[in-house]
């Protein structure tokens, strides 16, 4: 045993000496924030990169992203292979508009409260529907996510109508005493309902994936289903709850764009946002917290690159600056390729014998 | 029983395919025969495709003949959308957008006898049957920053744009910049297109709520928008900041964008929906001729900030306008 013990200790000396560095960094990031913000160090170039617009627009970019790859680890870690992340947030978005739209009558609070209900419905549905071809009908699991989105995309594309209008949105609301706290207070603690909710959850979340009965039965089911089931798991019966689960977890991404962010909705106004998530969720190793981190580097790149353009560089032409946040994606993927470990069962069919 | 439901799925998922195709509008009685194709997008969309259709209805209205249009879905449809009318002999086609420019011109190659209308398509060269419908966006954009500069108390103003791949929007930009400057040559603009390619560029509102938000954050207080659905989300967004000042697009939001009203103080418009009226009219009397025709560009009304703007800024704004239409006054733009 003693071999075991050793490498056991070497692993979690690894993961403490992790942890300082990152608290670290941390640290020195908000001490440079407070700074630039504070003093005239926010004149010069350090004002583009950590400037309180920068900061916000970071936070704003991520919530759909977090959302979306939480959705993607409760799918992943359960071993179902979830492209359609996409398709789901699209999803979440047209129903939360459809019923904002049609209950502007009622006061705004019931009328949100209903929209993002239904946001989780529209989710949930996709999200039991990609459960069904996979697990049900053995449908190749990448195949099935595609149709997620192409029909959500059609479906949201052909009941739309552009006569519909919604009026009022999550507004921000300031959290006593934290918000007070200059810079972060602004960026962290002044928030609508959906970005407390998209921070709140990734934490949650990680507790119970790592930490809870059902999290460990999740982790097992993705990582070797057979010694699961063999201990009275029923496999495919969390795959379908995490799945569903999964689907409405997205959709709040896209509940967010339509009644924190814009407003409104638009035909296919996902814009990609899905498939980032992808990206991050692989990123962080799936892990909720990692999850939180990649997403919000995604953010701060499209906050930094809107920062440049914003500014007026235009030594370096305009398209090397649109490139930066795919050339990150691109490199923080190609970097990490290796280490990160994608759950040992996942896309496969699970049949008891 | 599983392979009934995997059937009425597969149904499902092929009529979610097919519903992304398909065409509007009654059928063509006697007459003139028009037909439209938008860009991609809706044929309601609030802005650009519904001008120009509204422009088609006006004149159907008065030749009492019906209208046609067909809802493009990519870009790579272009073509085949304009000869679904062409072969079936329609008279006029309206193509809307500077993207379809090129398939007009080989459509118009490939059908002599039908007369085409390309709004916002640029003519290098005099082609019979086609009339490009232009606009001098730098004049509409130069007023706009005649005004934004007028408003500011922070001496910085905000632009929200499409994308650099579209001379109207470039125009718009630029006229933006020397109008505001010709006020105040110190003033600061913070301003940027989409960094996205066209097909994201005018669909993306979240990008145009964030970016006027991060410019209303970088002290700007009046904010220009000038790219479809990313500048409606810039405009809505500017809507939720108390106090700032938002400057519309196209066709005079007020009218198709009441979330913005809160600080929609103009919009910088161009007469697309009176300009292809007039064109095809010209069919119906025989008087259509094909080359650059420019139609109107400006500023709409004031609506509810017409009486919070002071008089001799409105004075100054109408002497501005009149010297840029009879040419006594220039944008500098393009020279």
């Amino acid at each position: 045993m003693a071999p075991v013990e050793t490498t056991a200790r070497r692993a979690s000396a690894g993961v403490l000496r992790r942890r300082w560095i990152t608290a670290g960094l941390t640290l020195l990031l908000l001490a440079i924030v407070i700074l630039v913000d504070r003093t005239s160090l926010g004149d010069g170039p350090l004002g583009i990169l950590f400037g309180i617009g920068v900061l916000r627009f970071t936070l704003r970019a991520a919530v759909p992203l977090i959302f979306g790859a939480l959705s993607g680890i409760l799918c992943e870690r359960s071993g179902i292979i979830n492209i359609g992340i996409e398709g789901m947030m699209l999803a979440g978005a047209f129903g939360a508009f459809a019923v904002k739209s049609h209950t502007g009558q009622l006061p705004l609070p019931l009328s949100l409260a209903l929209s993002t209900l239904s946001a989780c419905a529209m989710g949930s549905a996709m999200g039991y529907l990609h459960a069904l071809l996979s697990i049900r009908f053995r449908m190749n699991q990448i195949i099935s996510g595609t149709a997620i989105i192409v029909l959500a995309t059609g479906l949201s594309t052909y009941l739309f109508d552009p006569d519909w209008l919604s009026r009022g949105k999550f507004s921000d609301i300031a959290i006593p005493v934290l918000a007070r706290i200059p810079v972060i207070g602004e960026v962290l603690f002044t928030n609508g309902l959906l970005t407390y909710l998209a921070l709140a959850m990734a934490i949650a979340l990680h507790f119970l994936l790592f930490r809870s009965r059902w999290g460990l039965r999740t982790r097992a089911i993705g990582e070797h289903p057979r010694a699961a089931d063999t201990m009275g798991v029923n496999v495919n019966r969390w795959r379908y709850i995490n799945t569903t689960i999964g689907g409405a977890v997205a959709a709040l991404g896209g509940a967010f764009l339509v009644l924190e962010a814009v407003g409104q909705f638009k035909e296919s106004m996902t814009a990609g946002r899905g498939f980032i998530s992808l990206a991050a969720m692989i990123f962080g190793n799936w892990s909720p917290l990692g999850a939180l981190g990649a997403s919000t580097l995604f953010g701060y790149t499209q906050a930094l690159q809107n920062q440049l353009l914003l500014s007026g560089i235009t030594r370096v032409p305009r398209f090397f600056i649109s490139m930066l946040p795919y050339v990150t994606t691109i490199v923080v993927l190609a970097s990490v390729v290796g280490r990160t470990r994608a759950p040992a069962a996942e896309g496969e069919v699970y049949e008891t014998e | 029983m599983h392979r009934s439901i995997a059937s009425i799925l597969a149904v499902l998922l092929v009529a979610a395919m097919l519903v992304t195709g398909c065409a509007g509008g009654g059928t063509a009685k006697e007459g003139l025969k028009i037909g439209l194709v938008t860009d991609v997008g809706r044929v309601n969309d609030r802005t650009f495709n519904q001008s120009a259709w509204e422009g088609v209805q006006d004149a159907a209205a008065e030749l009492g003949v019906e209208a046609k249009y067909i809802e493009t879905k990519a870009a790579t449809d272009y073509l085949d959308n304009i000869r679904q009318f062409a072969e079936e002999d329609y008279d006029v086609i309206v193509t809307v957008g500077y993207a379809l420019g090129e398939a007009t011109l080989e459509m118009a190659a490939e059908y002599p006898e039908t007369m085409f209308i390309g709004v916002d398509q640029f003519q290098a060269e005099t082609v019979a049957n086609v009339a490009g419908l232009v606009f001098r966006e730098d004049q509409a954009g130069y007023l706009a920053g005649v005004l934004a500069a007028s408003l500011t108390q922070t001496d910085t103003i905000g632009g929200v744009f499409g994308t650099d791949l579209i001379p109207a929007v470039v125009a718009f930009r630029e006229g933006y910049e020397l109008g505001a400057k010709s006020v105040k040559p110190d003033i600061n603009i913070i301003s940027a297109y989409h960094p996205g390619e066209i097909a994201q560029a005018f669909t993306d509102p979240e990008w145009g709520a964030a970016t006027a938000a991060q410019a209303i954050d970088g002290g700007a207080d009046v904010i220009f928008a000038a790219g479809g659905q990313t500048g409606n989300g810039a405009l809505e967004e500017t809507a939720t900041h108390e106090g700032f000042y938002c400057i519309g697009v196209d066709t005079d939001q007020w009218d198709t964008l009441p979330g913005a009203h809160p600080c929609l103080v103009a919009s910088a418009v161009k007469t697309v929906r009176k300009g292809v009226y007039e064109l095809i009219m010209s069919v119906a009397d025989g008087t259509f001729e094909g080359g650059q025709v420019y139609g109107e560009a400006g500023l709409s009304d004031f609506h509810d900030f017409a009486d919070k703007l002071p008089e001799e800024l409105k004075t100054k704004l109408a002497e501005i306008a009149q010297g840029l239409v009879d040419g006594s006054l220039s944008t500098g733009y393009g020279q």
